[in-house]
């Protein structure tokens, strides 16, 4: 056990850190966390972004030059991970491409599919993942979305839900049932939608923040060639989230340098209201130090683990921990400003408003990629093997 | 940036410590020694320590990561005897001190303990009368009692004017004891305060440990245990609350480890990540006890199951050394101040 890794993983780190220095944009370097604005499309900003740190090998480390990365080791890639989060600078605005499907076409895509994978990663083609429907949330596997097979393409009727990025999308990685006689985690299959398919409509949603991020996606006899099944027939279940399976060991820490950063600025936030001395609040302001850095130590030991090959059962504790943690520090944020902890003017509320703002969008981190309540479940299930209820 | 992975020799030491405890250490041995009123029970303690502990003494004196593997697998079952106390505060004291016992000590010939607390529970050197919650008082050859400038009096732990404080965790007797009359050696201040950080993080070492007993007890119990024609593990109401209290101990077993290397760099994060580790330990482990307690339901409060013992434990280890609130209030201090 120690506290520093290896002069050479240093050196990266300092690459890494110089490259981000000098490139984050101004719209991502003011330390707080970018939360979305009001966009037709992809703004160009954040699509020159994405697309400078494929080309210089810093999109996904772990890939070759020609995927955006530089063939990184794991613990390389940590420390990647480490300084995006101790900046709080994201890669891309949209998740879905590079996180999700171009890894997952790397995985399971035909030779066809595969080539679509560097401008996903690259953000050149803007992807949404269309998985949640009305009626399936937490129970995916339950998704009705229908894809009937007629000839050599399918016909594809049904809604999606809460699916991110429609809008500015022009590609959808789609969830849907091939085989409804089958078992309902048996007759699924993921297709590559063009979302200007005639019988697609995309109707955005407002998030509580105000702004339009997520949409519902209404599928009307869509045809789809049947090229654009990935993977094989009624096979799609195994082709889920978090694909990127190179950075799973360090995923958390983008969590953690958001709790930090929270905290750090609460810390300021006490002092200039004149209140470090109230012993509530100091003992508040211990009680999440102490969160903060405990739930850290916790994704380090899992990282060991995940070097060493094993499977790491502290990382199925770290989007509960850090969600629900992420939550309180911002709801305190804006409890220590009294009256004004509702004002979200930027120019009357205490930092600009961040806190008030980071809290709307934290509400959402406890549902996104799986509630609080399915992650409890998971955790009792598979970490420690109670009993199926 | 810090790096879990325990060395070969950190696992050898720690599956040698399990599988030694496992062995000898039985839960019948720790009711002989700490609950049957008889006048035995330190004698039972005295020889476990003698035949089984001391010779690890030695630990003090190395990397605290190493101390803290071992005083959480003592943890685990409880075993009796001054081992915390010995290697993790009174050698590194007697070692600041120069003292001429401290290598009988880490040889486990001697074993000592650390008077320092006053009356109100202030674990801080000064010039009372009279210390308080002195652990083992009564299973040690020699006391350390430590004062102010900071200075050390080492003496013999025979013919103390003393008397025993009775407290929740009898496996950790307490004791008052009047300072006796001699003088005290100088001792560096930051000697003083790297053995508190050592004794600190050890007894959170230990905490990780009661806390992983009722944790794996728990689990087990509530997979076995049948009401309403199913296992009560399964009933998600009763589950959530075993994942929260799972999750508070990966933390603290997290928390713990990261003090040690800590400790051990001198790192810059040192006084900040020992409060933290012995405020999640203490919380942890109190955290299970409840929660183990609960989801035993009757059985878990009768006097004959272990539990208790890992109750009373939790709640004594957490107020030694400060509870995890005071330690919250160091953070806030280190923060804030
Ligand atoms: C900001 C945001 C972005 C999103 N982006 C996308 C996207 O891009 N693509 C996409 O497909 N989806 C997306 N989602 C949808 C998200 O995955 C779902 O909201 C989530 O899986 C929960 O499903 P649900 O909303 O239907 O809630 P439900 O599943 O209906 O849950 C309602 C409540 O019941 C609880 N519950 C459900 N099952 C259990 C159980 N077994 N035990 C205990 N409690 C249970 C839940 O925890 C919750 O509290 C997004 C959501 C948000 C908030």
């Amino acid at each position: 056990m120690r506290l520093s890794w290896d002069p050479e993983s240093e050196a990266f780190r300092a690459e890494i850190a110089a490259f981000l220095d000098e490139h984050t944009p101004e719209q991502l370097r003011d330390g707080r966390d970018w939360i979305g604005e009001e966009a037709d499309e992809v703004p160009g900003w954040a699509r020159d972004w994405q697309a400078l740190l494929f080309d210089s090998g810093w999109m996904i480390p772990a890939y070759p030059p020609e995927l955006g990365g530089r063939n990184a080791t794991p613990l390389q890639t940590l420390v990647y991970q480490e300084e995006l989060a101790a900046r709080g600078v994201p890669r891309s605005v949209h998740f879905g491409g590079y996180g999700i499907v171009g890894p997952s076409l790397l995985e399971f895509g035909n030779e066809e599919q595969r080539a679509l994978a560097p401008a996903a990663i690259r953000g050149d083609t803007v992807w949404c993942v269309g998985m949640s429907e009305p009626d399936a949330g937490s129970d995916l596997g339950s998704l009705s979305t229908r894809a009937e097979l007629d000839g050599d393409s399918f016909v594809v009727n049904g809604q999606k839900v809460w699916t991110s990025y429609a809008e500015w999308a022009e590609r959808c990685f789609l969830y849907v049932r091939t085989d409804p006689s089958a078992p309902k985690h048996k007759g699924i299959s993921v297709l590559i939608l063009d979302m200007d398919t005639p019988g697609v409509e995309v109707r955005p949603l407002r998030h509580i923040t105000g702004n339009a991020e997520f949409a519902e996606v209404f599928l009307v006899d869509a045809v789809v060639p049947r090229s654009n099944l990935v993977g094989e027939l009624d096979n799609g279940w195994r082709i889920t989230m978090g694909s990127l399976a190179h950075e799973r060991g360090g995923l958390w820490l983008e969590g953690v340098g958001y709790a930090q950063r929270a905290l750090d600025g609460l810390v300021t936030l006490v002092r200039d209201r004149g209140l470090a001395a109230d012993p509530v609040v100091r003992r508040r302001i211990g009680e999440l130090h102490e969160e903060v850095r405990s739930i850290r130590a916790l994704g380090y030991k899992g990282f060991a683990s995940f070097a060493q090959g094993s499977s790491a059962p502290e990382h199925s504790y770290m989007k509960l921990a850090a969600s629900e943690l992420r939550q309180r520090l911002n709801e305190f944020g804006m409890d220590l400003q009294g009256a004004y902890a509702t004002v979200t003017d930027p120019e009357l509320a205490a930092q600009g408003g961040r806190f008030q703002a980071a809290w709307q969008v934290s509400l959402a981190a406890t549902i996104g990629g799986g509630t609080s309540e399915v992650q409890r479940n998971i955790v009792a299930n598979r970490v420690l093997g109670l009993p199926r209820g | 940036m810090v790096d879990f992975a325990l060395s070969d020799e950190q696992e050898l030491l720690r599956d040698t410590a399990r599988s030694m405890f496992t062995r000898e250490c039985p839960p019948s041995l720790v009711r002989d020694a700490c609950y049957d009123v008889t006048p035995d029970g330190p004698a039972t303690a005295r020889s476990f320590h003698a035949t089984h502990l001391s010779e690890w003494s030695a630990l003090g004196d190395g990397p605290l990561v190493d101390l803290a593997l071992f005083l959480e697998e003592s943890g685990v079952v409880l075993a009796p005897g001054p081992l915390w106390v010995t290697a993790s505060w009174a050698l590194p004291l007697l070692r600041a001190a120069g003292h001429p016992d401290a290598d009988a000590v880490a040889e486990g010939t001697l074993s000592a303990t650390v008077a320092v607390a006053d009356a109100a529970g202030v674990w801080e050197p000064g010039d009372h009368d009279e210390c308080w919650f002195v652990p083992h008082l009564d299973q040690v050859d020699r006391v350390v009692f430590l004062r102010s400038g900071p200075s050390v009096l080492v003496v013999d732990a025979d013919g103390l004017d003393s008397a025993p404080i009775e407290a929740l965790d009898r496996t950790r007797p307490l004791w008052r004891v009047r300072v006796p009359a001699g003088t005290a050696v100088p001792v560096e201040s930051g000697a003083v305060r790297d053995a508190l950080d050592r004794a600190t993080v050890g007894l959170a070492a230990e905490l990780v440990g009661v806390g992983r007993w009722l944790q794996e007890s728990t689990l087990a119990y509530v997979a076995e245990r049948e009401q309403f024609g199913k296992p009560v593990g399964s009933f998600q109401g009763l589950q959530w609350k075993l994942v929260d209290a799972s999750l508070h101990q990966e933390r603290a077993a997290a928390a713990v480890a990261y003090a040690a290397m800590c400790v051990d760099a001198d790192d810059d994060d040192r006084s900040s990540a020992v409060h933290v580790a012995k405020a999640a330990a203490g919380g942890a482990a109190r955290h299970w006890a409840r929660t183990g307690l609960q989801a035993h339901g009757g059985i878990g409060y009768t006097w004959e199951h272990d539990l208790h013992l890992r109750l009373r434990r939790a709640y004594g280890g957490d107020h030694l050394l400060g509870d995890a609130d005071w330690h919250r209030d160091q953070l806030a201090g280190l923060l804030l101040d």
